[in-house]
């Protein structure tokens, strides 16, 4: 009772730690604990980063983590949208130790379970849950905090290299993402996911070609694809033709390096995929990389035929081709509501034969030169057989005038022109028409009667009797044959010929003479005495030639006698004859052909009463009297002869140099070789007389 | 309670504490010795008529408790992992969750246990740790009540903390479905073992000596 105020003095003088419950060491503790905890904790907390994203399809904050290398780098902290709503960003908090490397460089993507036919990736996070993976390369070079995802892995993993090139889509090859580039069958890349290139007209897709077998690119590589089967039939029979059964399935691409000696390429390059493996080997010849200007046409016509594809021409050399083809429908450009054909093409400038290296640009105006001259695009018959299309640049002379029509957004637009198609089907049916027309029945019957009056003329007496008449005309013309004055001639001929041949041995004994005469050694003095004198002998026997000429030409003149007109005419007569027998009317016919063949009777029994075989006697007789006064001139040469030989007397030897050969020895001899050719003429026509009398009359 | 009320009220003057009938009490096997004696000869514990420093320990295990109750609150109790999802919730977090799934008994279990009775502990110890010094608007008896509930009821805290024991030992299927305790199961129950110390630590007989002083 009395103890307790002595209790609260001692109390208050003793110390603070005898004061203070040792308890209070466990919240002390505690506190110094959660501190130490939280500052650790702080202290090593990375650095935040912010990465924007399309979508954050399975991102979980405080759930998601950061992977490099499937090792956990970090976790999505928070997930908001930036402030416009257009994008995810995803807040990451990063290890401090990866910080540093998370720079410029550094890659995000999502990782999402997906099932392709190549096969499956990321099964992992079915159950786990996507997560983030970041790319980045090994050089530290400080923190960037805003970065912007990908919206796909990209085709570089982690730890690979290799080229990085980009692939077009050419013609029907397909691109899709994942697809293997193969090489002899070993898959040395892998194309990333396809996206419409330029302005929509085409497929491109990046792809990667790993380290080493990037070595095997360059610009002589083609593409082309593999995938599917090919089924051809050809002359050479069916074909079936698939690479392999993957590919079959997930598709693929090959490529072959068609020229040797191509140049290395660096990455982003572009590459076309041909459809199939001759189309690539065919492009090496025919394809460029330039640039390519790209014009479109509006065809009033809507004509089918006309492909992506099809060949665009100029002056009959292609110089591109068509890219796509729609429907274009414009009340206010055209003023009506017809649907037209609008045609996208691309013209590659080197092949209108501009420099290499033109650009799309001065190609535009080149053309518009062209069409401001006349220039035309119109569709043209490519293929009789398929029907297939092409477009034409053509030159039209008096178009109307037009000029390329530059849009502000796409193409520039080429004036068109009418039309060229040719329609087989339309021709074939156009030939089986006319053929249809024509009056074959009518010319039937035409000559059904022709035939019917042919028949009934044949029958007629008078045509029967025409081959009698003709048998009485050869029996009279055989009689003039046969009579005596002509069966005369060749006696005639034969006196003719000895009187003849009596003449040649005549100046055969003048030649003699001359020779005898040692006229040459004679010569060769005279001619050293006077050179005058010579002139003298050559005026001297300037007579002799002519004197053989006038023989041959009267020779000649026994040659040309009349019988050859008397023929002649005979021969006149008879075509006369047999003119009047094939002129006639047909019904005249046996009458005409009776009074000619009365008429030739005529002739000839004129012929025989006229005496022309008495003439033709007498003309040769008087031919022997010519012959008998050429022999008498001949009997003159001795004294002419002798005279030389005096006028050789006088000459000296100026001659001496004279040889056998002549002027003189010339002119006889060239006068020998008339005479014998004249006696020769005779005699080759008496021969022909005695082996065919009856040419006389023919003509023959 | 309501008797003991009734004669705490009625026997308010004459009530007499046992320092002030020169006796004291054992902790520990409750015998009573004369004021002075200094060890209780039949356990052999230490006899002080009033804890010494108790209200330092009370406060200082409360503190403990609360600091270990901040994270139990902020992290993870259970950690819940199905074959295409793992799920983590808090305390109050998985409470709110089956009240939205239709579980509202449950929940309200659920938030008795692990929010409602703890804090209303934290409350109660430091409305009586404060009350012994000044004097509060309830009565002594109607104090002693309370630190009564409050030491009985205490206990029942550790539902939440052998709910995730038991969760975690029995579903742990592999990979198709897992439970596992999170940090803040740790935490909670940490800090309802400091609670329960803390109201262990105060000296129900400092409540009654401010009828001492009422005499005084």
């Amino acid at each position: 009772m009395s103890s307790p105020p002595d209790i609260q003095i001692t109390s208050a003088r003793r110390s603070i730690m005898e004061r203070l419950s040792i308890v209070w060491l466990i919240p002390v503790t505690t506190l110094l604990i959660a501190l130490g905890v939280a500052w650790q904790s702080y202290s090593d907390r990375g650095p935040l980063i912010q990465i924007s994203f399309e979508s954050a399809s399975g991102i979980k904050a405080g759930e998601t983590v950061l992977r490099y290398r499937d090792v956990n780098v970090g976790i999505v902290e928070e997930v908001g949208f930036s402030p416009l709503l257009q994008e995810v960003y995803v807040s990451v908090r990063l290890d401090k130790t990866i910080a540093p490397f998370v720079d410029d460089d550094a890659e995000f993507w999502v990782v999402r379970p997906v099932v392709t036919a190549q096969g499956v990736s990321g099964l992992g996070t079915v159950l786990s849950g996507v997560f983030i993976e970041g790319l980045w390369d090994k050089t530290p070079s400080g923190l960037v905090t805003n970065h912007v995802g990908l919206a796909n892995a990209p085709l570089l993993k982690v730890g690979e290299t290799g080229l990085q090139v980009v692939m077009r889509a050419q013609g029907s090859a397909v691109l899709s993402e994942g697809t293997p580039i193969l090489f002899k069958g070993i898959k040395v890349g892998q194309l990333g996911r396809p996206r419409l290139g330029g302005n929509g007209a085409e497929a491109v897709a990046d792809a990667i070609i790993y380290a080493p077998h990037d070595q095997l690119i360059s610009s002589s590589t083609r593409f082309w694809d593999i995938s599917g089967f090919s089924f051809k039939i050809g002359s050479g029979g069916a074909e079936l033709g698939f690479s392999s059964l993957a590919s079959l399935i997930s598709g693929g691409i090959t490529f072959e390096n068609i020229l040797s000696g191509g140049e290395r390429i660096s990455d982003g390059a572009q590459f076309d995929i041909y459809p199939d493996e001759a189309a690539a080997r065919a492009s090496i010849f025919s394809d460029s990389s330039g640039p390519t200007l790209e014009l479109a046409v509006v065809f009033d016509e809507n004509v089918s035929g006309l492909s992506a594809g099809s060949f665009v021409e100029y002056t009959g050399v292609r110089i591109g081709e068509v890219t796509s083809l729609r429907g274009i429908y414009d009340e206010a450009q055209f003023g009506d509501s017809r649907v037209r054909l609008l045609v996208s093409m691309e013209i590659r400038p080197e092949r209108l034969g501009l420099a290499e290296g033109t650009t799309p640009a001065a190609a535009l105006a080149f053309i518009t030169d062209r069409v401001a001259e006349g220039l035309r695009a119109r569709l043209a018959t490519s293929s009789i057989l398929t029907g297939g299309l092409k477009v034409e640049l053509v030159q039209v002379d008096d178009a109307p005038p037009a000029a390329v029509v530059v849009p502000a957004e796409g193409m520039p637009i080429l004036p068109s022109t009418a039309n060229n198609i040719q329609d087989v089907a339309a021709t074939a049916q156009g030939v089986l028409q006319r053929l249809n027309d024509l009056p074959i029945e009518e010319l039937l019957g035409s000559a059904i009667v022709f035939l019917d009056n042919a028949s009934e003329l044949v029958a007629s007496s008078d045509v029967q009797s025409v081959p009698g008449e003709i048998v009485g005309l050869i029996a009279d013309a055989r009689g003039v044959i046969g009579s005596d004055d002509v069966q005369k001639l060749p006696a005639n001929l034969n006196a003719l010929l000895a009187e003849l041949q009596g003449t040649t041995g005549d100046l055969r004994r003048i030649l003699d003479q001359i020779e005898q005469a040692d006229t040459v050694s004679r010569l060769l003095a005279a001619i050293d005495a006077a050179s005058t004198a010579s002139k003298d002998v050559g005026e001297a026997f300037t007579g002799v030639p002519e004197l053989m000429d006038q023989l041959s030409a009267l020779t000649r003149t026994a040659s040309a006698l009349p019988l050859e007109k008397l023929v002649t005419d005979i021969t006149a007569i008879v075509n006369t004859a047999n003119d009047l027998l094939a002129s006639e009317g047909a019904k005249a016919l046996p009458e005409v052909l009776a009074s000619a063949l009365a008429e030739v009777d005529a002739v000839l029994a004129e012929l025989r009463a006229g005496g022309v075989v008495e003439n033709a006697n007498r003309t040769f007789a008087s031919t022997a009297d010519a012959a008998d006064a050429v022999a008498a001139a001949t009997e003159d040469l001795p004294a002419l002869v002798a005279r030389i030989e005096a006028l050789i007397d006088q000459a000296s030897t100026t001659l001496a140099d004279f040889s056998g050969s002549s002027e003189i020895n010339r002119d006889v001899r060239s006068a020998l070789r008339e005479i014998q050719a004249a006696a020769s003429a005779v005699t080759s026509l008496s021969r022909a007389l005695e082996r065919r009398p009856n040419s006389l009359i023919l003509g023959r | 309670m309501q008797l003991v009320d009734m004669e705490l009220t009625r026997s308010a003057g004459n009530v007499i504490t046992a320092r002030e009938a020169g006796l004291v009490a054992c902790r520990r096997c409750t015998r009573v010795w004369p004021m002075g004696t200094a060890k209780c000869a039949r356990c052999g514990s230490k006899l002080h008529p009033r804890a010494p420093k108790s209200l330092q320990r009370v406060w200082a295990l409360w503190v403990a408790g609360l600091m270990f109750y901040i994270p139990a609150n902020l992290y993870p109790m259970l950690q819940t992992r199905t074959l295409f999802e793992a799920k983590e919730s808090t305390i109050v977090g998985g409470a709110i969750e089956l009240a939205q799934s239709g579980a509202i008994g449950i929940a309200i279990v659920i938030l008795a246990a692990s929010v409602l009775i703890p804090v209303g502990k934290f409350m109660a110890i430091a409305f009586l740790a404060l009350s012994v010094r000044r004097r509060g608007l309830l009565t002594p008896g109607q104090r002693h009540a309370l630190y009564e509930i409050v030491e009985y009821v205490g206990r029942w805290s550790m539902v939440d903390v052998f709910v995730v024991a038991i969760l975690s030992s029995l579903v742990q299927l592999s990979v198709v479905a897992s439970i596992n305790p999170g940090p803040a199961s740790l935490t909670f129950a940490i800090s309802v073992v400091f609670t329960m110390l803390s109201a262990q630590s105060l000296d129900s007989r400092l409540i009654w000596d401010e009828i001492e002083h009422l005499k005084d």
